[in-house]
This record gives structure tokens, C-alpha cells and sequence, in this order.
């Protein structure tokens, strides 16, 4: 457009701005819709997956979890919100949410026993133990979703990542990198000692103790002096098999 | 489970930092209620009045994981017994423990039920039949301990239920009932 001199070209290269201004918009609004639409498909699709579905996002923890990823995709989230077509249709909002209680429930009588830090395996079995023949199979993939779903209530819920093992963690204690580390190397046999600490991490022997020291007193250790060769040793419950822990049969 | 004899021990008897006592307070407390229980039960089942510290109890020691409750241990939990009225030192020197898996006061209603089942309401019985007689056979007055049969029979005594008197020897010690 050919510039005019004067107060009238500015005015026409201010409408000019504004047209283009328009038209970007118009244009950004119908990519928009566009994609509303397509995403609007989707949705309805996936509507009608699930309610054909039902019974088997209900019962089959693989597909349940293949169900979830699809709605990712798609951002939709079926825990979103108690209420609506997702949670109607499967009560499938209703179902993390008992998950999600009774793993709260778990924990705290687990706490006494193992610091605040339990196993992701342990708790899901846990939770089968005391669901029994309720309603289905609950996968760890279950219990990682409840769990994050905890983590909105913001009740200092969180899996932590130990090697290859998946803790869950329901005190606020903060693990270091130090205390992971240990944590990580007493999956081995259960327990670590000092010189073994030491050893294979390289620390020095007050690096070490400290660290021991402090996951003692936030009662994620429990020590044992009573191998014959006379060293400490700091077990930790919660990267220990389930049948060093006691009372689980009654829970 | 691993067993003692036909008692179920639970899985806490087979971690080893247990038969350690806990330095941090919280996680002995937990420990200390375990080992209270496990101890009630295991001589609740065994029938079990007496405990001796320095001598061999069973449930103190887990050979299959190498483990020994220390002295230390032992008497930490006993005390703890005793602090909540389920045992009471019987020295000085806290060498022996009666354990009362029933407190008396449970005792003493355990001998008035069994006045009343055998029609002793007004009826003498000698201790000896009370502890090893035909008719306590299968109660849990069999083979009672005489010092928590003596304490029961005292705290009736004072509620007027009964009457305990010497025959010419220990054995022929009785009991009126007026229940």
C-alpha cells in the first residue's frame, strides 16, 4: 500500500495495522476452531470408546492404563473433576479416589514401621491384601495415579525413584541426594553399614555417619548390633522385602 | 510364618534390628509395643507365668536369624509390661517377671465363673482341686500360677466373696465361696 504523506497516511497506515491485526486474528481463530473441532471429534470418540468399554477400563488394570494414556493425548483427564460425563459413566473418579484413601490409610499404620517411606510393590500389595475380591485388580500404574492425585491435596505425598524401586513417600521429610544414595545401596541386602558406606561411595566416615544418622532419626532406619562380628548395621524398612514388616495381616 | 512350637510368631520377630533396642525414641516405642504383645501372647498360649531373665526363654532369641535380645533389651520390655500393670518384678533385682497376661482382677472373675459353673456358690474347694483338679481341666485355671492364684483369692477376699482357710498342710488350703 503506498504510504501517504501527512496526518492522512498515518491514518491509513493505522488502519492498515488494524485490518492486518484483524485479519491475523480472524485467521488464528479459525486454526483454533478448527482444532476445537478436531479435538471435539476426538472427545466424542473417545466417549463412545468408553462407554463401550466400560467393563473392561473397569476390570483390566493394562487397559485401564492404555485408556489413560489415549485420554493424555487428547488432554482429557477422567479425574479431573468428580462430577461430569467421565466420572458418571465409569465412576472411574470414584474408584481413584477410594484408591486414593486407602492408600493414605496404609500408610499411616505403615508409618510407625517403616519412617514415612514404603515400597511402591509393598503398598500395592497392601492394597490388593485389603481390597480382595473388590471390584477388580488394582495395578502399581493404579496406585502411581492415585498417588498424584494425592499430591493436588498437597499432603506431602510423592513416589521417589531408589534404583530400580519406586518408594512413596508420606512424610514431609526431605530426602537428599546423600540419603537416596544409601537408600539405593541398601536395597542389596536390606542394610548397609558404616565401612560399606564408606567403601563403595566413597565418603568420608563423617559424611557417612551423618547422613546414617539422620535418616535413624527420621525413623526410615532402625539399627542391629547383634551380627557376631560385632558391626552396625542400619536396615531400612522400606527397601526390605514384605515379610520383615509386621502387623500387615492385620491390615 | 516361622513357628515356635505351634505358636505363630509374627514377621517382625525375624528382622533382625528388633532384637536391638532402638536408640530413636519413636521407633522404640513402636518396638516396645510389639515385643509387649508378642510377649503376652506367646505365654498367654504357653501358659507361661514366669519369666527369668538370665535364663533361656525362647521368644528372647531367633537362631534361624542369629539374633539374642541383650539383658538390656529384655528388661526394657518387661518393664514396659510392668508400667502398664501386665507384670510385676518379683525382686529387687529385676530378675524375675510374673507375667500377668490376665490381670488379677481378670483372674478373680475367671474363679467366680467357675464357682458358678460348678455349683460352688456356697461350696468349699481346696486350692489344689481349683489349680489341677477334674474340673478345671480345660479352664484356664488349670496349672495356674500360685502367687496369681494367691492375689486373685486376696481380692476376693476383700470383696467378701469367699473365705480362704488352712488346712494341715499347703495343700489342704481351701476356699468358701459365698459368692
Amino acid at each position: 500500500m503506498r504510504r501517504r504523506p501527512g496526518i492522512g497516511g498515518l491514518q491509513t497506515a493505522a488502519a492498515a495495522r488494524d485490518q492486518y491485526k484483524k485479519l491475523g486474528e480472524n485467521v488464528a481463530k479459525i486454526r483454533t476452531d478448527m482444532m476445537k473441532e478436531q479435538l471435539s471429534t476426538f472427545r466424542s470418540q473417545l466417549e463412545d470408546f468408553a462407554r463401550k468399554h466400560k467393563n473392561d477400563i473397569r476390570k483390566n488394570p493394562a487397559f485401564r492404563s492404555q485408556f489413560h494414556e489415549m485420554c493424555a493425548k487428547v488432554g482429557v483427564d477422567p479425574l479431573a473433576s468428580n462430577k461430569g460425563f467421565w466420572a458418571e459413566l465409569l465412576g472411574i473418579g470414584d474408584f481413584y479416589y477410594e484408591l486414593g484413601v486407602q492408600i493414605v490409610d496404609i500408610c499411616l499404620a505403615t508409618r510407625p514401621l517403616n519412617g514415612g517411606l514404603i515400597n511402591l510393590q509393598e503398598l500395592c500389595q497392601l492394597l490388593r491384601q485389603r481390597r480382595k475380591s473388590d471390584r477388580g485388580v488394582v495395578s502399581e500404574d493404579d496406585c502411581l495415579r492415585a498417588i498424584s492425585k494425592l499430591k493436588v491435596l498437597g499432603s506431602g505425598f510423592e513416589v521417589i525413584s531408589v534404583g530400580k524401586k519406586k518408594l512413596v513417600r508420606s512424610v514431609p521429610t526431605e530426602l537428599n541426594k546423600d540419603h537416596n544414595e544409601i537408600l539405593e545401596l541398601a536395597q542389596g541386602q536390606g542394610f548397609v553399614t558404616v565401612d560399606e558406606v564408606e567403601r563403595r561411595l566413597s565418603w568420608t566416615s563423617g559424611r557417612a555417619i551423618d547422613a546414617l544418622d539422620t535418616l535413624l532419626d527420621e525413623g526410615l532406619a532402625m539399627i542391629d548390633d547383634g551380627h557376631k562380628d560385632g558391626k552396625r548395621r542400619y536396615w531400612f524398612p522400606c527397601v526390605s522385602p514384605i515379610s520383615s514388616l509386621t502387623g500387615i495381616d492385620s491390615l | 510364618m516361622q513357628k515356635l512350637g505351634e505358636f505363630k510368631l509374627p514377621h517382625f520377630f525375624n528382622y533382625p534390628p528388633y532384637f536391638t533396642l532402638q536408640p530413636v525414641r519413636d521407633t522404640r516405642e513402636k518396638q516396645i509395643q510389639l515385643w509387649k504383645e508378642l510377649i503376652l501372647d506367646y505365654c498367654k498360649t504357653q501358659k507361661l507365668f514366669v519369666i527369668a531373665l538370665e535364663e533361656e526363654f525362647p521368644l528372647f532369641t531367633n537362631t534361624v536369624i542369629e539374633r539374642s535380645l541383650t539383658n538390656e533389651a529384655r528388661e526394657a520390655f518387661l518393664s514396659a509390661l510392668v508400667s502398664e500393670g501386665r507384670a510385676e518384678w518379683m525382686d529387687k533385682g529385676h530378675r524375675k517377671c510374673l507375667i500377668l497376661w490376665h490381670r488379677i482382677q481378670d483372674w478373680a472373675d475367671i474363679l467366680l465363673q467357675f464357682a458358678k459353673d460348678n455349683g460352688l456358690e456356697d461350696g468349699v474347694v481346696t486350692i489344689e482341686e481349683i489349680r489341677f483338679g477334674t474340673e478345671s481341666q480345660g479352664t484356664e485355671l488349670h496349672g495356674i500360677d500360685r502367687t496369681i492364684l494367691n492375689r486373685a483369692l486376696k481380692l476376693l477376699e476383700q470383696k467378701g466373696k469367699l473365705v480362704v482357710f488352712k488346712g494341715t498342710s499347703t495343700d489342704d488350703e481351701g476356699i468358701k465361696f459365698s459368692v
